[in-house]
């Protein structure tokens, strides 16, 4: 009886299997969504205080965009995503090419350590050690572009991103053979000929998608901001986390679900580069290795 | 010519290779000015002291007195609760992430996949302090949620600014990047491996224990590690959501610098949680050997050899 009844069970029970693990994740996604989505329907809300719903209305909008505190918030946040995005492009894409085209020297352990390392010290350690170094080489050394609130944003902001830009472009070119490069030479290109002709092109996917990684990681940070930035740069995140302390208003909803819309179109662009160049070369990761960091 | 030029290829090639290392040097540099430094000096100001109110911190004097100072009864109480909320949110991410991540790579069509994927990311990629106010809407008193409660004749529940409130908020903040890994690599893994398994006996525990848990075992670890590390030092979700009553080393290291303006004890507090997050780190990866030997000792599967 239990041999012939055995498969019965068993293909039964795998299918009440899939059916309870779609439930689960299903309900894991409502949950993902759930504060984003009262964020959004909030951002709708006429009352004073963004906590207490007093009717629907697009009155925070209005508000979001005729306060000066958050346009300028949302303008310095843009900059700086924009700026630290492109020092982590450039010396993120060079160092990935490096440790990739190196493979084996020594100081490729020491420098991916470093990189790591970046990226596991938590960024409340990272910022209170900023603080106290940015006063000493602005006011003490003397190096006063160091005083400007803007550039210690853009600089807080590259550490990171250099980090994950390097990963990125560095499992990109560990997947392309050198032998384009070595062909080029053969035929006498000059290295920054071959650099721009042959390299370029092939890891400008992974370049493009960790810049704009690097621009969302940028619009996203709270940590780094509140402690680097000073009263005449102020970025968004940083007047939100000041309003937590005194008061949060409906329109504070409105700018995020603004931000909201700008950052899907940013992750929009990165799906976009990344499948048209996996179709066009027929290689390349998968979107989800991409940005879970290579 | 052809071996008149040989030479002076080999030549080239060996200075292509030369300048691709020196590719490295600006981040390299960018870093130990932007970040190893930093650090280094605020080591440095954790073994001096601050002298007066106003001056933040005085190395004239060397000594640990900071870190016996850091480790008084009430940094203690708030280092035992991080800990505590860092190790049990890391598991229940790990809890409700991996049969979503196997749902997904596993059972859900191939043509849903990237959708999947994509929905996970786009609550990842809201700003992460947005999304921890949306928490704050829901636990506050105001709520819809408070609403219910109350018409259901249970009163107002204090739901705000509780050690479950940062319980939540930090479950939900890194659960993306513990389901992400784990998706990565449930998503590699070959189908027929567990059909094999099913078809040589298995029922489906064995097949998950012997199968599916060894492969994904570096998956889990990735996850763990990417989940813990920054939970551990969070700093914004205990201040939203946790008030005095949920607060995290975190805010404590950040109050020394921010209101107390003590350099000196903060520095010492920072240094404190990075070497606490290390030796767990350390303690895990010791911890992980130790169970892949196991595994390797008892759950071996020499079939496994062919296919990896």
């Amino acid at each position: 009886v239990t041999a012939i009844a055995a498969p019965v069970v068993r293909r039964r029970r795998a299918d009440a299997g899939t059916v309870l693990l779609g439930i689960w994740g299903v309900l894991g996604f409502v949950f993902l969504f759930f504060p984003v989505l009262v964020i959004v329907a909030y951002s709708f809300n006429e009352g004073r205080l963004l906590q207490s719903y007093r009717g629907f209305g697009l009155g925070a909008y209005a508000d979001a965009l005729s306060n000066s505190a958050i346009t300028s918030g949302v303008q310095v946040s843009i900059y700086v995503g924009v700026f630290s995005a492109l020092v982590a492009a450039v010396l993120g894409s060079l160092a990935g090419v490096a440790i990739a085209r190196r493979r084996g020297a020594r100081w490729i352990g020491w420098l991916t350590a470093l990189l790591a390392l970046v990226m596991v010290t938590p960024e409340i350690v990272n910022a209170v050690s900023l603080l106290p170094w940015f006063v000493t080489l602005g006011t003490e050394w003397g190096f006063t572009p160091l005083n400007a609130g803007i550039v210690r944003l853009i600089i807080a902001h590259s550490l990171f991103s250099c980090a994950v830009v390097t990963f990125i472009v560095r499992a990109r070119m560990a997947g392309l053979s050198e032998s384009l490069e070595e062909a080029a030479a053969d035929l006498g290109a000059p290295p920054i000929r071959r650099f721009f002709d042959i390299t370029f092109p092939l890891m400008r996917p992974a370049v493009i998608s960790g810049a704009l990684l690097s621009f969302t990681l940028s619009l996203d940070n709270t940590v780094l901001s509140s402690f680097v930035s000073t009263a005449d740069a102020t970025p968004f995140p940083v007047y939100v986390f000041a309003s937590v302390r005194s008061s949060l208003r409906p329109a504070i909803a409105a700018m995020s679900t603004l931000m909201l819309l700008l950052t899907l179109v940013a992750l929009a662009l990165v799906a976009i580069v990344l499948i048209t160049s996996r179709r066009r070369t027929g290689e390349g990761m998968s979107l989800a290795s991409t940005l879970a960091g290579g | 010519v052809t071996a008149l030029a040989l030479p002076a290829t080999r030549v080239r090639g060996r200075r292509f290779r030369w300048n691709v290392g020196v590719l490295a040097a600006p981040v390299t540099v960018w870093l130990l000015f932007f970040f190893v430094a930093p650090f280094a000096v605020i080591l440095w100001y954790s073994f001096g002291e601050k002298p007066s109110l106003y001056v933040t911190h005085d190395n004239s004097v060397l000594s640990f007195d900071r870190y016996v100072e850091a480790f008084n009864p009430a940094f203690f109480t708030v280092f035992g609760r991080t800990l505590q909320i860092s190790l049990v949110g890391t598991l229940i991410c790990l809890i409700i992430a991996f049969p979503m991540a196997y749902w997904m790579a596993v059972r859900l069509p191939m043509r849903f996949q990237g959708i999947a994927v994509a929905l996970v990311l786009v609550p990842y990629w809201t700003n992460f302090l947005v999304r921890t106010i949306g928490w704050q809407i829901v636990l506050s008193p105001t709520s819809f949620v408070a609403d219910i409660s109350r018409s259901l004749g249970l009163g107002t529940p204090q739901l705000l600014y509780t050690t479950g409130a940062v319980q939540l908020g930090v479950v939900y903040n890194y659960l993306p990047l513990m389901i992400l890994p784990l998706y990565v690599t449930l998503e590699r893994l070959d189908h027929r491996l567990l059909e094999a398994s099913r078809d040589l006996g298995a029922n489906a525990f064995d097949t998950f224990r012997r199968v599916t848990l060894p492969i994904v075992m570096p998956g889990i670890a990735a996850g763990l590690l990417l989940v813990f590390v920054p939970l551990m030092g969070d700093y914004i979700t205990p201040s939203v959501l946790g008030g005095a009553a949920g607060s995290m080393v975190g805010q404590q290291v950040a109050s020394q610098f921010n209101v107390a303006q003590n350099w000196a004890l903060g520095s010492a507090m920072a240094i404190v949680l990075m070497l606490a997050i290390i030796a767990v780190v350390v303690v895990f990866a010791l911890l992980y050997r130790l169970l892949r030997a196991l595994i390797d000792r008892y759950e071996h599967i020499p079939v496994l050899e062919g296919g990896a």
